[in-house]
Parts: structure tokens; sequence; C-alpha cells
């Protein structure tokens, strides 16, 4: 019951916060110059009165001329209302290779992120939990040290290196691995394709489990095989996070009086450790958990360039590269990436409810 | 309550806990703390003893060493005996490490991780059910995320499974027979309290005590002998649930192999201390015989309960349950039906510490070490607590090593008084003896230093403090530790350490001006 109620109230807390992250998106695209923008629309073929023309136009329809509360007012209407703005492809021939609605691109290229943040996160805490609770339990002993050295280059190694490093160590043994080549495709898939033929069947967007909901395993291999190597290297840096906060909880709760409250009941050693310090150990690791996913989150954007992935780092990305820049796709991208977000962290916090029964109310 | 005429007599008895030369020490990076230095003292069954002395004195480390649950590291008991119901835990002591002193702060250990773990087997079994502890804080005590009834249930689980199996099949096995035998006994019988008292045994000894109210009354009200013998055949019946009867007889005697080890494993471990080489080899083989024997015979449960303890021992823990809600009850908490599912945080200081003690009760165990339980709490709360400490060492008989600062409490809780400075015992007496006849200088002044309710000494009430500080344990004093404050020190005291002997009767001092036995003669 209380934490329904719980659940409720941080749901309404979720308004003011996405309305902040508006304002300062908004706030961000106001800070950008608008010379660029406007350059888009004007054909340069044109002898000079008429781009002029156009160039007024454009800033008609974009709405510039009004005064930015006006402006935040219409943006916020645009949004709620699926218009995310519109990447226009460029006139030159190079640079951003998506074009069309913004949000139908984001809602493209999101599922193959959110596939290997979701491997990612479940890797690192199946490894964390058992790594963190046993060198948390032998604080300075030669296995803490090792998983100092291996958490600390964790923080430390930049993810494109460990992409990159991986990439090079791995593929002559596993070719298989390697994302770029050989990926299987959504289009040339029987069951894709509904009865009718047309219409495609991709109920999550993400190759593994749509072929494992299709129950074409092979395929699910395949594509769990590409992942591999993303995952690893993304999950890096997370799992080392993870460890380290792990590793310090349990020190701390060992330290705890009802640790030796548990002692003197006579519960035995290993029973302690499981019952009694390991999950008071996990509690502050659940509230870190959102800050770390979104370092997760920004190394998805390098992983994806490194192993051909098509994914929103990737998108967002290909919005400023090239010479080029998409306006609407960079703050669609900065505001979903934020909508991401606060909604790791309102999963974090209803978690943490859960496990601590101090919480609620 | 033991009476003065009994501890007079109590040479004949055997103490329920007795500590012999302890010295617990730790080694910190500043050097090696001196916090124990031959602390001996004995606790007779039904006694409470108090231990008394000033901040630092090492009380604490005296309760934790008696537990063996110094934190190791930086703490380490070098040396000594503490006796638990005749057991020696600390029998295998030199074999759990290897301490090297090079200097003050350069130590090397090295502890013998097999050793440690037989060590920690027969504690985990001593722990809890021979003895339990009650702490200073509650509040930091207790595990902020288990709730109070499962956190109580554990001790039960841990230490009582053979007990409530006994009961669960004595429950599940009742025969109308048993009820007419009650009603045979009963109708002999006509005084109202005599009959409650009956039945109320009747109901324990089938573990149907929730059953006593309605039994009663029936009995009360209905005279029809025919139809109470039905109608409370017909309870027990709607009491008994579909149970596996040979599931829990298959868990009991599981359990029964595993004392059969760890009560072989003390007889090992005496053996092994007393030299008797061939016996200790006897019994190891017994061990191992029963370890096997266990695994072959309960392969199968013992997977199970590795896997899913919690369904295959569901019986035990709704068992466990009944006997919390009774646990509750008696250290009086309010409400103990929704007390069971609260968590520490939803209780008040007072109520976290009746919840602490239902928890050392669990077991029945029969001794009960309180350091400072009362502290942290509001004076009317404290009185309760000691009051409640005080009923059930009186109603169970259950020893008490009560620790405090406060001679007050001393004086309302304690049978005898122990007198703590500096990792000493310096004076140990009756709690009559102690108020009326100070020996030592330092119990003198800490007589004098704080206010007394005492008629005879009112007019003359003034607060003396004792001069200096608590000296620091990790350089002490040579000698007498207290010689630097010692109004009446003696050139002999900063030399020699007097020892704790006997001066009058139950009276034990250790100063040379009461006796000139030193502890360095001996050595
Ligand atoms: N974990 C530890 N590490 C180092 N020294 C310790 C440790 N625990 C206790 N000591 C030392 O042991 C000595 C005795 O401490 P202890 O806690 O037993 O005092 P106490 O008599 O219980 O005092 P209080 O009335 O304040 O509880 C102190 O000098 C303390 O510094
Ligand atoms: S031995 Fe000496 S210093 Fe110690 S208390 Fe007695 S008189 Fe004082
Ligand atoms: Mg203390």
């Amino acid at each position: 019951m209380e934490l329904k109620y719980y659940i409720i109230r941080r749901l309404l807390v979720l308004i003011p916060t996405l309305l902040g992250l508006l304002l300062l998106t908004f706030i961000l695209l106001d800070a950008l110059p608008k010379s660029f923008l406007i350059e888009q629309f004007v054909n340069h073929k044109l002898p000079i009165p008429a781009q002029n023309l156009e160039k007024q136009q454009a800033i008609t329809t974009l709405g510039l001329n009004l005064s930015p509360p006006e402006q935040f007012l219409i943006y916020v209407n645009n949004l709620i209302h699926g218009n995310w703005g519109f990447m226009y492809p460029n006139s030159e021939g190079y640079g951003s290779y998506y074009s069309g609605p913004v949000l139908a691109g984001i809602m493209e290229y999101f599922p193959v992120t959110l596939e290997i943040a979701i491997f990612a996160v479940i890797f690192s805490i199946v490894i964390a939990i058992p790594l963190g609770t046993y060198i948390g339990s032998k604080p300075n002993s030669v296995s803490d040290q090792v998983g100092r050295v291996f958490s600390l280059s964790g923080y430390a190694m930049p993810t494109f290196f460990l992409a990159l490093v991986l990439q090079i160590a791995i593929n002559p043994y596993f070719p298989s691995f390697i994302s770029g080549q050989g990926y299987p495709s959504y289009t040339h898939l029987s069951w894709i394709k509904s009865i009718s033929g047309t219409e495609v069947s991709t109920p999550t967007h993400m190759l593994v489990f749509d072929s494992l909901l299709h129950g074409d395993f092979s395929l699910a291999a395949v594509a769990f095989g590409h992942l591999v190597l993303p995952v690893l290297a993304l999950s890096y840096g997370f799992l080392a996070g993870l460890l380290r906060f792990i590793r310090a909880g349990m020190v701390d709760a060992s330290n705890q009086e009802y640790v030796k409250t548990a002692r003197a009941k006579g519960v035995p050693e290993k029973q302690v450790l499981r019952k009694h310090v390991r999950k008071n150990a996990l509690l502050p690791s659940i509230t870190v958990f959102g800050l770390v996913f979104s370092g997760l989150l920004g190394g998805a954007v390098v992983i994806e360039e490194v192993y051909d992935l098509n994914g929103l780092g990737r998108f967002g990305l290909s919005t400023v590269s090239g010479g080029y820049i998409q306006f609407f796709g960079i703050l669609g991208t900065t505001l979903f990436f934020g909508i991401v977000l606060v909604m790791a962290n309102l999963i974090v916090d209803v978690l943490y409810a859960l496990m601590d029964p101090r919480i609620r109310y | 309550m033991i009476t003065q005429e009994e501890i007079k007599t109590e040479q004949g008895k055997v103490p329920y806990i007795e500590v012999k030369n302890l010295v617990t020490r730790f080694f910190t990076s500043k050097g090696i703390v001196k916090a124990l230095e031959n602390v001996s003292f004995k606790i007779y069954p039904g006694e409470v003893y108090g231990l008394v002395g000033e901040s630092g004195c090492g009380k604490s480390v005296t309760s934790t060493s008696i537990m063996d649950l110094i934190p190791d590291p930086p703490g380490r008991i070098l040396d000594g005996e503490i006796f638990i119901d005749n057991f020696n835990i600390l029998s295998d002591l030199k074999s759990l490490a290897k301490i090297k002193v090079r200097s003050e702060t350069d130590v090397k250990i090295k502890r013998n991780k097999s050793a440690i773990k037989r060590h920690n087997f027969i504690l985990s079994k001593i722990r809890g059910n021979k003895i339990s502890m009650i702490f200073q804080e509650p509040f930091l005590a207790l595990n902020p995320t288990i709730s109070i009834g499962k956190q109580i249930s554990e001790v039960i689980l841990l230490h009582n499974i053979i007990g409530m199996a006994d009961s669960i099949i004595k429950r599940e096995t009742m025969k109308t027979t048993d009820v007419d035998e009650l009603l045979e006994q009963l109708a002999e019988i006509n005084d109202y309290s005599m009959r409650k008292k009956i039945i109320n045994q009747w109901t324990r000894n089938f573990g149907i005590p929730d059953l006593e109210a309605s039994i009663t009354s029936l009995l009360d009200h209905v005279t029809d002998q025919k139809y109470v013998a039905e109608q409370i055949a017909h309870m027990i019946e709607e009491n008994q649930r579909e149970i596996n009867i040979d599931r829990i007889k298959e868990i009991r005697d599981y359990y029964t192999i595993e004392r059969k080890i760890f009560e072989l494993t003390l007889n090992q471990i005496q053996f092994e201390r007393t030299g008797e080489i061939k016996k200790a080899q006897e019994a190891k083989a017994k061990i191992r015989a029963y370890k096997a024997m266990s695994k072959k015979k309960y392969f199968k449960l013992r997977l199970e309960m590795r896997f899913f303890s919690k369904r295959v021992l569901a019986i035990f823990h709704k068992e466990a349950r009944r006997r919390v809600l009774e646990l509750l009850t008696l250290v009086n908490l309010a409400g103990p039906e929704v007390v069971i599912d609260e968590y520490p945080h939803e209780l008040s200081g007072g109520m976290q510490q009746r919840a602490m003690i239902a928890m050392a009760l669990a077991s029945n165990p029969k001794m009960l070490i309180a350091d400072e339980p009362t502290t942290a709490l509001d004076v009317t709360t404290q009185a309760q607590i000691l009051e409640l400490i005080g009923e059930l060492n009186k109603v169970m008989g259950m020893s008490v090593l009560f620790i405090t600062h406060d001679l007050a409490v001393i004086a309302e809780m304690c049978n005898k008084v122990g007198v703590m400075y500096a990792g000493n015992i310096v004076e140990e007496t009756t709690t009559e003896e102690i108020f009326n006849d100070p020996k030592h200088p330092y119990t003198v002044g800490l007589m004098n230093s704080l206010p007394r309710a005492d008629k005879k000494r009112e007019k003359e009430l003034k607060f003396e403090t004792i001069p200096g500080n608590v000296p620091n344990l990790i350089t002490p004093p040579p000698g007498c530790r207290f010689h630097p404050r010692c109004k009446f020190a003696m050139d002999i005291c900063s030399l020699k350490k007097p020892k704790l002997t006997e001066v009058s009767e139950n009276h034990k001092v250790a100063c040379f001006l009461y006796s000139n036995e030193s502890e360095d003669d001996v050595a």
C-alpha cells in the first residue's frame, strides 16, 4: 500500500523534473546560432533576393521572430504532439545519414542502444554482486587488491580504447563477434513479415529479443554473438563503478553493530555475510546505480561508432558530424537521453524503496 | 536473586562462566593497546554480576571477549581461559594464530584457517544458545532491513529445530486419549488456579499454548464432560495442519546428528587440550563417520536445505513465529502481533531494547550479558528495562553479567560487583560490601565521585573527583596501574603489580595496602 503511494508521488515529482529538462534543452536551443538553421531552408542556387525571401519565410515558420516565452510554449506543445523537429537531407550530399522526423529516427535507433545497455547492465550486476561481496568480505586481501586494480583501470580506461583493444585482440579468433560485418538484417527475415507479407513484426525492435520471441534461436545466437564485444566494452566502466561501491558497502556494513549482534546470536559466518551484511551493502550501491548508468549511456555513443552499430549514440553523433549541424537532431537526442536517465533514476528509487524498509512514506 | 547466604556457600557450586587470566590486546598502528591484563572472575548460575568502572577501562572488551567477538583485526585474545558451562572456548586459542611481535607497531599475525573454521563452528553453537548478549544501543544493534520477528526467529531456527520438531510431532500426533487424561486429571481438582495451571502445563506440553484460553473457557462454562471432550478434540484437530510427520522426523534426526557432531567436536578439543591423543583421535574418527553417514543418508535433504531452506523449514518458520509472539509478550512489548512485522526504525528505543532482550532469550540461554543496556534510553524506560532484566533473572534463573558505570544501577540489580580499572579487576565483592566497605582506593574514589541517595553519607555529600585521567593503555603505568592517581601510593606500587587476593570473606582486592601479594611474584 505504502509503496503504491510512494510510486505515485515519485511519478508526480517527475513532472517538474521533465519540465526542467525541457527548459534546459530549450535554453540550449536558444543558445545555438540560428543562421545555420536558417541556411538549411535556403536554396543557394536562387538569386540573392529570393534567398532573402526564403530566409524571412524560414524565420516565421520556425517562430524565431517570437519572444522566448512564446517560443518555449510552442516548443513544449510541439514536443507533446510528437513533433520533435525534422532532420533535413544535406544539400551537399554528405553528413547525416538519416533524414526525416527526429522522433521517428530516435525510435528507430534507440532499440539498438537499449539492447546493449540491457545486456551490459545485466552482465555487470551478475558479475559485480558476487565479486563485490567476496572482495568486500576480505578487505585488503590479495583478491581485494586485484579487484582494486581491476576497477581502477575500469575507471581510467576510455571506453573507445577498450573497444578497440577488444576488437583487435579478439577479431582474429572469433570473427563472428565483430558487429560490422554479417550483422543479420531485419529486412531479409521471413518471420519479420506478418502473414499478409507487408507488415513488419518486431515487437521489441531488438533483434535478440525479437528472434527469441519468434523462436528463431539460431538467429538469436548470431545476433547475441555480435553483441558480445560491445557489451563487454560497455560494461567495464559500469562494472568497475558498481564493484567499488559494493565493496565499500560491504566493508562499511561489516563494521556495523548489527553484524556483531548476528554473530552474538550464533549465526554462522557465511550466513552473516549473506543475510546481514550483503543486503545492507547493496542498498547504497542501488542509489549510485542511476549515476553510473549515465556513464554507460555516454559510453554507448563511442561503442556504437567503434562497432558499427546503428544506435542512438551514433545517431546523436551524426547530428553534429560531417560539418553539418542538425539542430533538432541534437535537441531530440539530448532530450531523449535526459528522459531515459530520469526514468532510470525513477526505477532505481522504486527499487530502493522496495529493498529498504526505512524508505517509503 | 541469590541471597547473601547463598553466595557464602557458593564454594560447592559450579560457576556457569569462569574467566581466568584473560589477556586481550589490540594491535593498532599506534601501538599495542593492552586492554585486558589478567582478568579473572566467575559467575554462578542465577547470579547477577555487575562490572563497573570508568569509560575505557575494558568492560566492553571483557564482555566481547567472553563471546569471542573481539574484532580481528585489530584485536586478539592472547591468553586465558573462558569456561562457558564447563567448556573452555579458548581451548584451541594457541592453534588459531601465530603472533610475532617485533616491536610495538610491527606485529605479524599468521592465522590458521582450518583451526579458525572449527573454532567458529563451535562458537556459533554456543553464542545465542548458551549465552547471549544485549547491547548499549539497540538501534544500532538491530538489523535495519530485517523485520523484528525475523531477527528473533532466526535465533530459534538456528538453535531450536530439534525442540520445535518434538513439539510439532507431539501436537500433530495427539490422540483423544490425551484429552481424556486431561479431563481425568481435572475431575478431582476444584481449585481454580490449580486447574488453570494444569491446563497451562498440558497445552504447553503439547505445543498448543494458543488453545489454552479457549479450552479454559470451555471447561469453565460447560459441564457435560463428553461434549467437552469432543469439542477439545475438534479444536485440536482443527489446529493440526496437514503435515508430513515423516518429513519432520527426518529433519529432526538430521539435526540430531549435527548436534552429535558438535558434541563430539567439543570432546575432541577437550581431549586434545588434556593431551589424551588417543581419545581425541577416537572422537575425530567418530565425527568423520557421522559426517559421512549424514552426507549419505540425508543427501537429498541437505541439497534441498541448501537451496530451498525456506520451503523445507516452512513449518519451523511458522512454529518459530508462534514462539516469537510468546517472547514479545514475555518482554512486555505492547501489540506483539504488530511489532513482529515491524522494522527496528518503527520502534522506540525502549521497545527496541525489549526486542533485543526477546532475541537474547529466544533459545533459553542460561546467561545474559548486558553491556550498558540502558545508557541510550531515557530514565523511565531505563527503569522498566532494568526491572525486566531483574525479573527474568528471578523467574527464569538466568545469570546476568551486567555492565554499567552507574553505581546506583549496580546497587539495584547486582549480587556481586567487580570494579575494573585500566584493564584489571581491582576489587570484587558482594554489592553490600562494596557500598559499606569499599577497600581499593579507586573504588573509594568512585563512591565519592557519585552523588548518593544513601542517608548515612548525605550529610557529608561531596563530589571528590579522582585526580588525573584514565591511563593510555598503549603505555600503561608500570606496577599498579592506578598509582599515578592514587593518594596512598607507596614505593612498591610503581614497581610491582598487586594481585587480586581475598582479604576478607568474599572480598577480593588488588592493592598493596591490604596484601603484599603481587602478580609478578608468581611469574
Ligand atoms: N577496536 C578497537 N581497536 C583498538 N582499541 C580498542 C578497540 N576496542 C576497544 N579498544 C580499547 O580498549 C580499551 C577498553 O575499551 P572498552 O570499550 O572495553 O571500554 P569500556 O570500559 O567499555 O568503556 P565505556 O564505558 O566507554 O563503554 C580502550 O582503551 C579502547 O581504546
Ligand atoms: S597498589 Fe598502591 S597505587 Fe595501587 S591502589 Fe593500592 S595503594 Fe594505590
Ligand atoms: Mg563499553
